[in-house]
């Protein structure tokens, strides 16, 4: 007999040759493992998709004013003349034309959806220029910008993907206003391509929004301080507003599909106790099934460590094979799948399911760990079963 | 001896084996009752609307107000039987980031239209009385345990009062029941009139009308005729029945609950066609002891018979638990989650269907070895077990 290496490799060879003899049992560990690994990486690439929509979008040199208490951009009310004041404030970062202040309109009108023809939410947001340049990563990626004034309006990719209607050149109507749509602007993937913009002043005197806002954002001095700003708000009492950075006003927005993949890490580990039973089931019969030749091959000489990593061994590429067929599923359904849904501010935020590198590492962890487990305990037993009980029970 | 006891025996030879399978099929329907609970949830909404109740909202998006005189004009078309208007409130208690469901209504023709709203009759006087009252569901009064006569400040995140602040002080005049256990009383109306002359913005603006017809045959012409009298004004309108209309809002969360049903119900189905192939490998392993059973007499139906019992018993024996855990799983979620999803509740359907998936696991698990065992030829079985 050789060294236990050259042992182990040979049950582990000798394993895995004869599984296709054990077609029903080998296919369905395989089948159990690629369904874990699955479900796993779809809520991890859902929730990963929303991460960077959300979180891309916010800016930590950007921030956002909002009416005290209003815990969204739609329940918020800003007057002109709080406008006026807010230009004042330090801690704002100035250009050529004076302090970068974008204030801005935020209105919802409907949209029908490509998937399932029925109506959503998308928002309308009216700014002017110092808002497009407030938000460094905006691309101009078919036609123009709209012109000031006018009913022209530009439409995100996201929403371009997930609505119809919208092509550039084509005209919409949200009551009694008719749009034409003049260009389509990318913004890197975040949550401002689920939207529409239109000039300011026009959607103010459409929707009878008088001179008001809804919010402010200003470019800041120094990212991430908004300490100046506050207290020149604290101390005027003519500025009852709330101020905070626009990445700290878009992560609190994504909290709400952080629960949906809390949700299904705990379902998709549900599950795996689930599939796991199976696969710990299909192993043991597996090995009761081969009692006797793990023990002709003890018999042999071949030590009980060798026929306990030949059969850990084998879970392990069962295991895997499914792992790998879970991902590969996994990808191919869901890797860029769009989908969209109501975010914080009761609009639709259009998302791309998001398959990166270290969800696979995690998938591939996980499906180590269920043939692992699911290997271990038959394999000890194996091991350990007397040679002549085992040949006994065969006969 | 009895054929149980045999079925007894058979199912309990290898424990650790009955357990894995029964844990594997107890997950599978400790999640299927759950999800199916959490969806039946979402689509309450729709199965409980009224077939003769429609909502009036403004075209462009139903966030989007409409006039108040909109209500009176409604209000004298033919064919319309009960209107009342709503308005969103937007309102919290104390902590702003909790969102509680608040909306200032007419309060007379409020009950009128929603019938499933019950009060106690001098509950309901006195809150139509007290224009500062408010009234509360139930749900929402067991949360933050409130009482009728109680104080209570609720602020909005939308609306400021005249004197610059965002909290209004109601007292609770009447606690509300639904007429069934689905209906969702996780909200409270207050009066429309106190809303409108204490806030600072919004002046004659409403939220949305709902109306009753005479008769669900009308809807359809009461809508249109409530959009041509609207049509080329300042506010057009949308009027859909309140079934079309809550569908909508439940698509609005998306495809993202239909890619999860249905990657969670791929899974279940997954586990049973595992568990399953278990099931009926340990039945085919038996073949030599069947054969020994029809040499001792055992008659073919018999053995048929008692394969299929100890399939069947032990999918419902797994699939009942798991089940009844989902059960316990939901009671436990009602009151944590009663702030976003309140009428979480395991229907009869929803067992009746997980009951069927469960027969079927163990007539499709326990047929094929069941067959094999009644056709079996003893000499040929004697001859492969003793190879």
């Amino acid at each position: 007999m050789g060294s236990l290496f050259s042992q182990i490799a040979t049950v582990t060879v000798m394993n895995v040759r004869s599984l296709p003899r054990r077609l029903w049992m080998s296919l369905a560990m395989v089948l159990a493992s690629a369904v874990v690994v699955a479900i796993l990486l779809a809520f991890l690439a859902m929730a990963k998709g929303f991460e960077t929509t959300m979180n891309s979008a916010g800016s930590d040199g950007v921030a956002m004013l909002m009416r005290e208490g209003a815990a969204a951009e739609l329940n918020s009310v800003v007057t002109r003349d709080q406008v006026s004041l807010v230009e004042d404030l330090p801690g704002i970062a100035s250009d050529a034309k004076g302090p970068i202040v974008s204030p801005e309109l935020y209105v919802i009108v409907d949209g029908t959806k490509k998937s399932t023809g029925t109506d959503a939410n998308i928002p309308l947001r009216g700014l002017d220029a110092a808002g497009m340049a407030l938000r460094g990563n905006v691309q101009l990626t078919r036609g123009r910008s709209f012109r000031p004034g006018t009913n022209e309006l530009i439409v995100g990719e996201g929403v371009l993907r997930e609505f119809d209607g919208f092509d550039v050149g084509s005209e919409v109507r949200f009551g009694k206003n008719t749009w034409k749509v003049v260009g389509a602007f990318s913004t890197g993937g975040n949550v401002f391509e689920s939207e529409l913009w239109a000039d300011a002043k026009v959607i103010q005197s459409h929707y009878n929004r008088g001179s008001s806002f809804q919010t402010i954002r200003v470019r800041l001095q120094q990212p991430g301080n908004v300490e100046p700003l506050q207290k020149a708000i604290a101390a005027d009492p003519r500025l009852n507003l709330d101020v905070q950075t626009e990445k700290a006003y878009f992560a609190g927005q994504g909290k709400q599909l952080q629960y949906m993949a809390i949700f299904g890490r705990v379902i998709s580990f549900i599950m795996a106790l689930g599939a796991l039973a199976g696969a710990l089931n299909t192993m043991y019969t597996s090995v009761a099934d081969r009692a006797k030749e793990i023990a002709t091959l003890r018999a042999l000489g071949f030590s009980n460590l060798s026929a306990f990593c030949g059969t850990i061994a084998e879970a392990l590429v069962l295991a895997i094979t499914g792992g790998l067929l879970g991902s590969i599923a996994a990808y191919l359904f869901f890797d860029g799948l769009n989908a969209s849904t109501l975010g914080g501010s009761f609009t639709q935020v259009v998302f791309r399911f998001e398959m990166s590198p270290e969800l696979f590492v995690q998938g591939a962890v996980l499906a180590l760990v269920i043939g692992f487990a699911s290997g271990f305990f038959p394999a000890w037993r194996a091991a350990r079963l007397p040679v002549i009980v085992a040949f006994r029970n065969g006969a | 001896m009895s054929d149980f006891y045999l079925i007894y025996k058979n199912m309990t030879r290898k424990p650790l084996r009955l357990f894995l399978t029964c844990f594997a099929i107890f997950i599978a329907f400790l999640i299927y009752g759950a999800v199916t609970t959490l969806k039946g949830a979402l689509d309450a909404g729709v199965d409980l609307a009224a077939d003769n109740r429609l909502m009036v909202v403004n075209r462009i998006n139903f966030t989007v107000p409409l006039p108040i005189s909109y209500f009176r004009k409604v209000a004298a078309m033919d064919g319309v039987k009960n209107v009342t208007h709503a308005n969103w409130f937007g309102g919290y208690y104390q902590d702003p980031k909790k969102q509680l469901v608040v909306m200032a209504v007419d309060p007379e023709s409020y009950l009128r239209v929603y019938p499933e709203v019950v009060v106690k009759p001098e509950q309901k006087k006195s809150w139509l009385r007290d224009r500062q009252g408010i009234l509360v569901g139930e749900k929402l009064a067991k949360i933050y345990g409130w009482k009728v006569g109680d104080k209570i400040p609720v602020s909005s995140n939308i609306f400021s009062q005249k004197n610059g602040g965002h909290t209004w002080d109601f007292v609770i005049d009447g606690i509300f029941t639904g007429n069934t256990e689905q209906y969702d009383t996780g909200y409270m109306v207050f009066h429309y009139k106190y809303f409108q002359e204490t806030q600072s913005f919004g002046g004659d603006n409403i939220g949305w009308l709902v109306l009753t017809t005479e008769d669900p045959s009308l809807n359809e012409k009461v809508a249109k005729k409530i959009d041509t009298t609207f049509a080329n004004s300042a506010f057009e309108t949308d009027t859909s029945t309140e079934k079309a209309f809550s569908k909508a809002f439940i698509e609005q969360i998306g495809n993202i609950g239909l890619i999860i049903f249905g990657v969670v119900f791929m899974a279940f189905f997954t586990i049973l066609v595992v568990v399953g192939n278990t099931m009926a490998l340990a039945v085919r392993e038996r073949t030599g002891e069947i054969a020994v059973l029809k040499t001792l007499g055992f008659s073919s139906a018999r053995i048929f018979k008692m394969v299929l019992l100890e399939s069947l018993l032990i999918a419902l024996v797994g699939g009942l638990a798991g089940l009844g855990a989902a059960k316990l799983l939901i009671e436990g979620a009602k009151t944590a989650m009663a702030q976003f999803l309140s009428n979480l509740v395991m229907g009869g359907d929803i067992v009746v269907q997980a009951v069927g998936y469960m027969l079927l696991l163990g007539l499709v698990t326990g047929l094929l070895p069941a067959v094999n065992a009644l056709r079996l030829n003893i000499v040929t079985a004697f001859n492969r077990a003793g190879v």
